[in-house]
């Protein structure tokens, strides 16, 4: 579906007259590839290069080196820049600052418009994603009346309706109340199973990262750890070396392992760790 | 701070006037006003109010709330009345010490009040019928012949809706920044016009910093949606016009007409 290689992005600085003063290379040498219908969580603290990685995969931002193809397309191909924005759709982090329309279905046709869709076919496909995200009864309104969860579904319904193969969602739930970055994490899961999506969730909160079917942890524009979120997730000191927490449940349970408890490393769940702990007090008793 | 103006505002209800199509609204408006301007004579605004007064039936809208709207104009009005009233030469009727009253000047100054009063009340009905969406999108269609002239059209009414979805964001936003400061003392109440203006200096740079910030998260937010301009664009509500839309037109051609006829055919009895 995606497939990067060893890509290189410099930011150029400039000195107070405008002229080129240096470089900044946010992204620094990073391959990987993202089979269809995975669900891939980037994590990185602030500055990682987290964001910038998300720009070149809906052709945002171009290769300064290397290559990035979306679906088999090469993003450095200016003729095919809008088949892949088409095809890599994106969810930005502030919701007031993507929706476009004054009214809910408006904003979700937004998409559909520019890309020339006919007329009804618009409506349908304004009413299936707002019906997808649960955000169908909300249609007529403004939306200067929703909470901050409720616009950012309206943000994933209007990418939906361009009918992409992949999401990519950058830091989605950064300006959320729990609640609503729970609806938003529901939402990314369901369109990843039931409609077979790529979703990739740029993210900083932990908890959201477990359901992933990978994890890269990005620092200093390199990929520093991947894998599956329970191998990533065990190596707690690593994880701590790159300015980033381990989901509590994880935490709690490697602690309990340093004081000599028997609980295996990458503990993700509150239920796994109970079952960990009710099966050792079982064994205490006999 | 702004809530209390009615003025040009949306007026949620459903009524024939609402229903219309939107560019019936801007050229009957259009053609209203200068039909204030065709007409001369009592006679004349006597037409133009009774057609006003029978849209305003049409729209549904409370005429209370109409005319609550009007507070917003009194001062300009008085002005322009007091100007044509005192400074219009002609046959002297009153002398109030260097200030004179002329006949001229009191007929004048009455139509002018009338003119104003029915060209205000007029167009706040073309937008307390029509959202501000509908508004835009008549207009990039009015405007579609200027395309050949490479007048930027499409993009001329997507600002236009941009501005207008940004607007209570940005209201919003005033407000935080407003308590923000006041937290760390700032005094927005103060009587003195130029302390006043001055503390609003602290408001407007941190306003328009955001506001720079948010139009560029926009054009991203825009460009991944595939937004390249109207070019190959299609309409989620594309505007046609219905029977009731050819039906207001010739309405408004008759109403015209007869505005044109009153203008031309001399009525000695009238002033």
């Amino acid at each position: 579906m995606i497939k990067i290689s060893k890509l290189i992005h410099d930011y150029i600085q400039r000195d107070e007259e405008g002229n080129p003063s240096g470089t900044i290379r946010a992204i620094d040498d990073v391959s990987l590839d993202v089979s269809p219908g995975q669900f891939i969580a980037i994590l990185g603290h602030n500055g990682s290069g987290k964001s910038t990685l998300a720009k070149h995969l809906n052709a945002l931002l171009f290769p300064t080196e290397g290559a990035v193809w979306v679906n088999g397309m090469d993003s450095r191909d200016q003729s095919l820049l809008w088949d892949i924005r088409q095809t890599a759709g994106m969810v930005f982090q502030n919701p007031d600052n993507q929706i476009i329309g004054q009214v809910v279905e408006e904003d979700v046709g937004f998409g559909p418009e520019n890309m020339g869709v006919p007329t009804e076919k618009i409506w349908q496909r304004v009413e299936e994603s707002l019906k997808t995200v649960g955000m169908y009864e909300y249609r007529k309104k403004s939306p200067n009346r929703l909470s901050g969860g409720q616009k950012q579904r309206v943000s994933i319904a209007g990418v939906i309706a361009m009918h992409p193969k992949c999401i990519i969602m950058d830091e989605p739930t950064a300006m959320l109340d729990p609640s609503g970055r729970a609806d938003v994490i529901k939402a990314a899961r369901k369109l990843n199973l039931e409609e077979n999506i790529t979703i990739i969730l740029i993210t900083h909160y932990m908890e959201e990262a477990i359901q992933a079917d990978r994890v890269f942890v990005m620092d200093n524009g390199k990929i520093a750890m991947q894998g599956s979120p329970r191998e990533v997730f065990s190596q707690v000191e690593r994880m701590q070396e790159l300015h980033l927490d381990v989901p509590q449940v994880t935490l709690l349970g490697h602690l309990l392992r340093k004081k000599g408890l028997e609980i295996p490393e990458g503990i993700l769940t509150r239920e796994e760790l109970s079952d960990v702990l009710k099966k050792l007090k079982k064994g205490n008793r006999q | 701070m702004f809530k209390d103006i009615t003025l040009g505002q949306y007026y949620q209800t459903d009524s024939l006037l609402h229903r219309l199509d939107p560019r019936v609204k801007i050229v009957g408006t259009l053609a209203y006003i200068i039909s204030l301007f065709v007409v001369d004579s009592f006679v004349g605004y006597l037409v133009c109010a009774l057609f006003l007064f029978t849209m305003i039936g049409l729209s549904n809208v409370p005429v209370g709330y109409i005319v609550r709207g009007m507070r917003a104009i009194l001062i300009l009005l008085l002005i322009t009345m007091a100007f044509n009233l005192f400074l219009t030469p002609g046959e002297v009727l009153v002398t109030i010490g260097f200030l004179k009253i002329t006949k001229q000047g009191l007929s004048f100054a009455v139509k002018m009040a009338i003119r104003l009063s029915l060209l205000v009340i007029g167009s706040s009905l073309m937008t307390l019928t029509t959202t501000p969406n509908q508004l835009t999108d008549a207009i990039e269609s009015l405007l579609n012949p200027l395309k050949r002239l490479r007048v930027p059209v499409h993009e001329i009414a997507m600002m236009m809706s941009i501005a207008l979805r940004f607007i209570p964001i940005l209201m919003e936003e005033t407000d935080k920044i407003m308590k923000a400061q006041i937290a760390r003392g700032a005094d927005f109440e103060s009587k003195n016009l130029i302390k006043k203006i001055k503390s609003l200096v602290p408001l407007l740079v941190p306003l328009f910093i955001s506001a720079f910030r948010r139009a560029n998260d926009l054009a991203m937010a825009m460009e991944a949606r595939c937004y390249r301009g109207g070019a190959g664009r299609t309409k989620m509500k594309p505007l046609v016009y219905q029977g009731r839309d050819h039906g207001a037109y010739f309405i408004l051609l008759a109403y015209f007409a007869v505005c044109i006829a009153i203008r031309l055919v001399p009525l000695p009895f009238l002033v």
